[in-house]
C-alpha cells in the first residue's frame, strides 16, 4: 500500500493543476451560485458585497448580504476586486483557495505521520505490533492528504468561490497543532476557526485531550491489562523490571496540565486580540455586538431559509413563528447531546473524536456545504488502519456519489423546470443527512471493534 | 478467534425482518430478477390498459362556459389580410419585410402596442457546459459575423381588466420568404383573433401576438425572441453603431420605421407569460370526414406542458367545434401483427374477467390497444429523443406552458366558403382557449406535467409508468449485493490473514477501473466538439475520427491508470468488478429516470438484461450443454445490441431498410442530439456507454 514518494507528489501536483483547470472554467460552470457549494456564509460574492459596503463607508452587514468574519474583508477583499480580463472574475481567491487546500492536506499529512509513530509506539509497548504488520502497513498521512486533495468535493468547493477551504485550514491547524503539542498553534486554529464559523468551538474537548494524552492510543484499559498480566504471570519476581515498566506506562496515559494551561492562556490571548482587531474594524458600524448579532447569531438563528443541502431551512420554513425559539434551541442543542457520551467512549483517542465531531458538526449545522463533508472525509483516511474492516463501505461510496449528482438534478427540476417542489429537493437533503449518520455511526462501532480485537489479541 | 466468535453470536441472536428480507432476496437474486425483468415488461405493454381518461383538474378553467363571440366579421377582416398577403406575393416586390410591415400596419389600426423584433439566425452549437444551466449571460456575448437576420412582428393588447403582470401568447409561425396559402390563412386567423381580441371587455391578460419569421426555422425565431424578452439587454452605443453600420438594410428599415410617430424598433414587454398557443394551418388531409386538429406538447428533454391545457384544447375542439383531435403516433406500430395478438389476448383476458365478475371491467379492444400503443411509443420517442417537436420548446425553458396545434382542413381552401367557416370555427377555438386561461388566477399547477398520452383523451400519470421502470431497475441493486457479498464469503474463507484485513475494501480496484471508463466516457463525449471545429469533414470520416480518438484515449489511459484489470490476475474479481458496474449503472439509470423519464425506461430495457446477463466467456457456468449455449449466445447478442452506435444503426436499418444506412449516420445523430442539447446524448455517453465497455472488460475476463 505504501507510495512511493515521487508518486505522492506526482498526484498531489495533479490534483493542483485539476484545480487550476477547473478555475478556469469556474465561470462556465457557475460553481459559486450551487447552493451546496456556497452557503450565505461562505459565500464570496456575499463577501466581495461586503468589501464594497464597506469601502463605501457603510457598515459590512448592512443588507443582510454579508454574515462573514470582519477580519475576511481586508484580507480577501481587495482581491474580488481585482480582475483581468478574459479570465474569471474571482481568479485571485480561487488561487489563494488553491494554496490553502494544498496546505491544509500537508498539515493533514504530518498530523497523519505524528499518529502513525505514536500509535506504533504503543503498540510496540503492549507487544501487538504483530496487528499492524498483518493488517498490512498503510501511511495513513500520505493516504488522508491525497484523499483530501483529490475528492470532488473539496475540488469543487475549491473551484466554486466560497471561503470554507480557510475554515477547513484552520479546524486542521488545530488539530495538527494539539497532535504536535503546540499549544498556541492548537489555540490559534481553535480560535480563529470558532471565530470564523461558531461550530468548532466544540473541537474545544479533542484538542484539550489531545494535548492532556497525547495522540490516539489504544484504551488505557489495555495497559492495565498488560500491566497485571506481566506483574501476574511472567516475571512476578523481577520487581524492578516490573516497576520500572509500570512508570513507563503509567507516564503515557497520565494527563498532563501543562500544555492545557497553555492552551487556555494562549486561547485567551488570541481571543481577545482578534476581539480587539474586529472592534478596531467594525469601530463606526456597531462595534462587536453587532459583529457576533450578524454573523454568530445569523447562524444560530438561521435567519436564511434559502434551501441548502442542511435539514434545517425546510422545517424552518414550516415551522409557526411562536414555536421558533423552542425548535432553535432543541435543534442546536442535538449537537451538544452527542458530546458527552462520545467523550467517554472515545477519550483514549482524541483525533477520532474530533474527527466524529466534525462529521456530526457538518450534518447538524444550519448552513452545511459540501465544504465541510470534504474535510471530514479528509479526515477519514487518517483512520484507515483501523476502519480496515468498516461494513457498509462501498454502499456509503454509492450513497455519496448517488447523492451529489442526485441534488442538483432536483434542485434544477424545482427552480428551473417547475415540475418538482421543496420536497423533492428536500429528500436529497434528508438522504444525505442519514448517509452521514451510517458514517459515524459504522466508523464509531469498527474503531470499538478494533479496540476489542486488541483486547481479544491481548488476553489470548 | 474469540472476538468473531463474539461478532457471530450477537445479530444471531433475532434477526429482523427487513434483514430477513433482504437476504431472501440476496440468496434467490437470479429467479429475483428474471421475474422482476418480465413483470416490469409487461407493465410497459400494460401501459394503454391503465391509461385513465383525462379530465379538467383546474376548477378556474371553464372551458367552453361561455358562448364564443368571433363573428363572421372577424373572419371578414382574416380574409382581406390572405388577400393583401397573396396579393403583395404577387406584384413581386419583396425586399423582404413587406409582410411584416404590412401585419404591423395591420396591428397598430387595431390599436396595439406594435414592434419588430429583429435576431440573429444562430446556428446551433456544442456547448459542453451548457446542458442544464438557464444560461442568462449568453445574450450578451453573442457577436455573430453572420448577417443574415429575420424580423419577427409582434402586437400586444394591454387588458382592460388587467394590472399589467400576466400575459398570453399567440404565435403563428411563416415563412418571409415565400408565403404559401397555409402560412397565409394562419397568419390571417392570427390577425382577425387578434383584432377581434382587441375590442372584447373580459380580458384579464395581455394578449402577445408573435408573428414569428420561421425562415431559419420555427424554433429559433421563437426561441430568440423569449431570449430577449427575459433578459433584458443593455447595449452601450458602440454596439449598436456596430450593428448598423454592419447591414446598410438594416438601416434603411430604420429610417422606414416611425409608425405614427412611434419608433417600432423597441422591445415592449408585457407581464409573466401564463401560457402560450402555437398554432398553424397544415396541409389537406383529404379522405377524412373532419377537420384534424394535431396537437403537438414534447418541449425539450422529454418536459410536457400541464395536462389541463392540453385537455382544455382538446375539450372545445372536440365538443364544441367538432374537430378531430390527433396526436402523433408511430403508423408502423399500429398494424403490426405483434402488438395486435398483445391486444387480441388482452381482450380475451378483459372478457374472461368479466365473465368472472361482471364489476371487472378493464377490457380493451385490441384495435384500441395497438392504437394505444402506437400512441405511447411516439409519446415515449420524442419524448426520449429530448428535442422539442415545435416552437413550443422554446417556452417550456421559461416555464411557460404551450403547446402547438396545427389545423388540417378536409378540402382544399381556394373557396372562400370554405375558408370563412374553417376560419370560423378555428377562430372560435382559439377564442375560447384563451378565454379560459384568461379565468386563471396561478400558473398552471393543479394537473399533471409528468404523464404519457395514449390517445387524445387518455393518458397515464408517473405513478403508473414508473411502476415498469422500477420492476426492470430494481433487480439491479440485489444482484449487486448478491454479487458482493457471495464474493465477500468466498474471500474471507480460503485466504490468509493480510487479506481479511483489507477485505471490506477489495471493491476499491474495481472501483477505480469504473471510474477509469468513466473518465474516459467523459472524454469521448467531449470529443465532437473539437472534431465539429474541423472544417470540410464527411459525417463518415467524422465518425471515424471519433472512434479512432477514442480509442485512443482508452489506450493512453489504460497506460497511466494501470493496464485492464486482467492482466495481472487476481487483482480484480470479475463478481466485483460486475457488482460495482451494476451499482453505477442504477444510480445512472435513477437520475436519468428524473431527469428525462422515457430516455430512462428504453436505456433500462436495453441495459438491464445486458448488466445482468453478462459473464467472463471463459468461466462456464455449471449445468447443461443447452444452458451455457443459451448464456454465451445471450451474452453475445445483448453486447452487440447495447453498443449504442449498433443499436442505432440496427433500429435505422429495420425502420428504413438497410441500404441508405452509412456509419455516417452515427455523427448526424449524435450532432442532432446535442444541438438541441439533449439529456440523452448525455445518458448514452456517460451511463450507456462505459456500461458497454464494462461489460466487454468482463467478458474477456480470464
Amino acid at each position: 500500500m505504501a507510495l512511493t514518494r515521487r508518486r505522492y507528489w506526482a498526484m498531489a501536483v495533479g490534483s493542483v493543476i485539476l484545480r487550476l483547470l477547473f478555475i478556469c472554467f469556474s465561470e462556465d460552470l457557475n460553481l459559486g451560485f450551487r447552493p451546496e457549494v456556497a452557503t450565505p456564509v461562505t459565500s464570496l460574492r456575499r463577501l466581495a458585497e461586503g468589501y464594497w459596503l464597506k469601502n463605501s463607508s457603510m457598515s459590512p452587514y448592512s443588507g443582510s448580504m454579508y454574515h462573514g468574519s470582519p477580519l475576511l474583508l481586508p484580507v480577501l477583499g481587495p482581491l474580488t476586486v481585482n480582475r483581468v480580463k478574459g479570465l474569471p472574475a474571482h481568479l485571485f481567491c480561487s488561487l489563494i483557495f488553491v494554496i490553502v487546500d494544498f496546505v491544509t492536506a500537508m498539515l493533514i499529512r504530518a498530523t497523519g505521520q505524528k499518529l502513525m509513530s505514536t500509535y506504533h509506539r504503543s503498540l510496540q509497548l503492549l507487544n501487538l505490533s504483530c496487528v499492524q504488520e498483518t493488517a498490512g502497513y498503510t501511511h495513513v498521512g500520505d493516504l488522508a492528504s491525497l484523499i483530501f486533495l483529490w475528492n470532488p468535493f473539496t475540488i469543487i468547493t475549491c473551484a466554486g468561490s466560497s471561503t470554507s477551504p480557510i475554515d477547513n485550514l484552520m479546524i486542521v491547524l488545530s488539530i495538527y497543532g494539539a497532535c504536535s503539542g503546540l499549544s498556541s498553534l492548537a489555540a490559534f486554529g481553535w480560535v480563529v476557526s470558532t471565530h470564523l464559523s461558531l461550530y468548532p468551538a466544540i473541537l474545544v474537548i479533542p484538542v484539550i485531550l489531545l494535548l492532556g494524552y497525547g495522540p490516539d492510543a489504544p484504551p488505557s484499559k489495555l495497559f492495565l491489562l498488560k500491566k497485571s498480566n506481566e506483574s501476574g504471570g511472567s516475571c512476578p519476581k523481577d520487581k524492578t523490571c516490573s516497576e520500572q515498566k509500570s512508570k513507563e506506562e503509567t507516564h503515557i496515559r497520565n494527563f498532563c496540565w501543562r500544555p492545557v494551561l497553555f492552551f487556555i492562556m494562549w486561547s485567551l490571548i488570541w481571543s481577545s486580540y482578534i476581539l480587539f482587531l474586529s472592534f478596531i474594524s467594525l469601530k463606526e458600524f456597531g462595534g462587536l455586538s453587532e459583529m457576533v448579532k450578524k454573523t454568530h447569531g445569523f447562524i444560530l438563528n438561521v435567519e436564511d431559509l434559502s434551501p441548502n443541502i442542511g435539514v434545517f431551512w425546510y422545517f424552518f420554513a414550516e415551522v409557526f413563528e411562536f414555536f421558533r425559539s423552542f425548535f432553535l434551541i432543541v435543534f442546536h442543542i442535538n449537537i451538544l447531546f452527542m458530546l458527552v457520551p462520545l467523550v467517554i467512549r472515545l477519550r483514549h483517542r482524541p483525533c477520532f473524536l474530533a474527527f466524529v465531531y466534525i462529521a456530526i458538526m457538518s450534518m447538524l449545522k444550519s448552513y452545511p456545504s459540501v465544504g465541510d463533508s470534504a474535510l471530514y472525509l479528509g479526515l477519514l483516511g487518517l483512520f484507515a488502519n483501523e476502519l480496515a474492516e468498516m461494513r457498509f463501505s462501498f454502499f456509503l461510496l454509492c450513497g455519496y456519489v448517488g447523492i451529489s449528482l442526485l441534488s442538483p438534478v432536483m434542485h434544477n427540476l424545482w427552480i428551473w423546470r417547475g415540475t418538482g417542489n421543496a420536497n423533492f429537493y428536500f429528500a436529497t437533503g434528508i438522504a444525505y443527512a442519514s448517509l452521514q449518520t451510517v458514517l459515524i455511526v459504522e466508523s464509531v462501532s469498527t474503531i470499538l471493534k478494533h479496540d476489542r480485537m486488541l483486547r481479544n489479541k491481548l488476553a489470548t | 478467534m474469540p472476538a468473531e466468535k463474539d461478532e457471530a453470536k450477537e445479530p444471531r441472536a433475532r434477526p429482523r425482518l427487513i434483514v430477513l428480507i433482504a437476504s431472501f432476496l440476496v440468496s434467490h437474486s437470479t429467479l429475483f430478477s428474471v421475474v422482476c425483468c418480465i413483470a416490469g415488461l409487461i407493465a410497459l405493454l400494460l401501459l394503454p390498459v391503465l391509461a385513465k381518461s383525462t379530465y379538467i383538474s383546474e376548477n378556474a378553467l371553464m372551458p367552453g362556459s361561455a358562448n364564443p363571440v368571433f363573428s363572421g366579421q372577424d373572419v371578414s377582416e382574416a380574409s382581406r389580410l390572405v388577400k393583401d398577403i397573396t396579393e403583395t406575393q404577387k406584384m413581386g416586390k419583396m425586399t423582404g419585410i413587406e409582410i411584416q410591415r404590412l401585419i404591423i400596419q395591420r396591428m397598430a389600426d387595431v390599436g396595439a402596442e406594435v414592434y419588430h423584433h429583429k435576431f440573429h439566425s444562430q446556428s446551433n452549437q456544442f456547448h459542453p457546459f451548457r446542458f442544464f444551466s438557464c444560461d442568462s449571460n449568453s445574450a450578451v456575448t453573442e457577436s455573430n459575423s453572420n448577417t443574415s437576420y429575420g424580423l419577427n412582428t409582434v402586437g400586444i393588447i394591454r387588458a382592460p381588466r388587467g394590472d399589467g403582470k400576466e400575459a398570453i401568447v399567440l404565435v403563428t409561425p411563416y415563412n418571409s420568404e415565400y408565403v404559401k396559402l397555409n402560412d397565409a390563412l394562419s397568419l390571417g386567423l392570427g390577425f382577425s383573433i387578434f383584432s377581434h381580441l382587441g375590442r372584447v371587455s373580459w380580458l384579464a391578460k395581455d394578449i402577445l401576438w408573435l408573428a414569428a419569421d420561421s425562415r431559419y426555422g420555427e424554433y429559433s425565431s421563437v426561441s430568440a425572441w423569449l431570449k430577449d424578452y427575459h433578459n433584458p439587454v443593455f447595449f452601450s452605443s458602440e454596439n449598436v453603431d456596430a450593428n448598423v453600420t454592419h447591414d446598410k438594410d438594416f438601416l434603411n428599415m430604420q429610417n422606414k420605421n416611425m409608425l405614427n410617430g412611434r419608433n417600432v424598433d423597441v422591445f415592449k414587454r408585457a407581464g409573466t407569460m401564463a401560457a402560450a398557443l402555437v398554432f398553424k394551418v397544415g396541409e389537406v388531409m383529404e379522405r377524412d370526414p373532419r377537420d384534424i386538429l394535431t396537437i403537438y406538447a414534447e418541449a425539450s428533454n422529454g418536459q410536457m406542458p400541464n395536462l389541463d391545457l392540453i385537455n382544455v384544447v382538446h375539450y372545445l375542439a372536440v365538443h364544441r367545434q367538432g374537430f378531430r383531435v390527433n396526436i402523433g403516433k408511430l403508423a408502423s406500430l399500429v398494424n403490426s401483427a405483434w402488438l395486435n395478438l398483445v391486444g387480441q389476448i388482452l381482450e380475451w383476458l378483459g372478457k374472461l374477467a368479466k365473465n368472472l365478475n361482471p364489476k371487472w371491467n378493464f377490457g380493451i379492444s385490441s384495435a384500441d390497444y395497438a392504437e394505444g400503443a402506437a400512441t405511447v411509443a411516439s409519446s415515449m420517442y420524442h419524448q426520449a429523443l429530448g428535442v422539442p417537436t415545435g416552437s413550443h420548446g422554446a417556452f417550456r425553458d421559461y416555464q411557460v406552458d404551450a403547446i402547438t396545434f396545427s389545423f388540417s382542413p378536409r378540402f382544399y381552401l381556394n373557396n372562400e366558403n370554405m375558408q370563412s367557416s374553417f376560419i370560423l370555427r378555428g377562430g372560435r377555438l382559439i377564442e375560447g382557449v384563451i378565454r379560459s386561461v384568461n379565468n386563471l388566477l396561478e400558473k398552471f399547477h393543479q394537473s399533471f406535467f409528468l404523464y404519457m398520452m395514449t390517445a387524445p383523451n387518455k393518458f397515464v400519470s408517473v405513478g403508473v409508468y414508473m411502476i415498469g421502470f422500477a420492476l426492470l431497475a430494481l433487480p439491479l441493486p440485489v444482484v449487486a449485493a448478491s454479487l458482493f457479498l457471495n464474493h465477500k464469503a468466498t474471500g474471507f474463507t480460503g485466504t490468509e490473514e493480510a487479506k481479511i484485513a483489507f477485505g471490506s475494501w477489495k471493491w476499491l480496484y474495481a472501483a477505480k477501473t469504473v471510474l477509469m471508463i468513466d473518465l474516459w466516457a467523459m472524454f469521448a463525449s467531449l470529443m465532437p466538439y473539437f472534431i465539429s471545429q474541423i472544417p470540410n469533414i464527411t459525417s463518415t470520416e467524422s465518425t471515424f475520427l471519433w472512434v479512432a480518438l477514442s480509442v485512443t484515449i482508452l489506450a493512453v489511459l489504460y497506460v497511466i491508470l494501470g493496464s485492464p484489470p486482467y492482466s495481472h490476475s487476481g487483482n480484480v474479481e470479475w463478481q466485483t468488478l460486475k457488482a460495482v458496474m451494476i451499482a453505477s449503472v442504477t444510480i445512472g439509470l435513477g437520475l436519468m429516470s428524473i431527469i428525462n423519464f422515457a430516455t430512462a425506461q428504453i436505456g433500462a430495457l436495453l441495459i438491464v438484461p445486458m448488466c445482468l446477463v453478462v459473464r467472463p466467456l471463459k468461466k462456464h457456468i455449471q449445468g447443461a450443454l443447452i444452458l451455457r449455449a443459451l448464456s454465451l449466445v445471450c451474452n453475445l447478442v445483448m453486447v452487440v445490441i447495447g453498443f449504442p452506435p449498433a443499436a442505432l444503426l440496427l433500429m435505422k436499418g429495420f425502420s428504413k431498410g438497410f441500404e441508405g444506412v452509412g456509419i455516417g449516420a452515427v455523427w448526424e445523430v449524435a450532432e442532432f442530439l446535442w444541438a438541441w442539447n439533449s439529456a440523452t446524448y448525455l445518458y448514452v455517453f456517460l451511463v450507456h456507454l462505459p456500461c458497454w465497455v464494462l461489460c466487454i472488460h468482463i467478458l474477456l475476463h480470464p
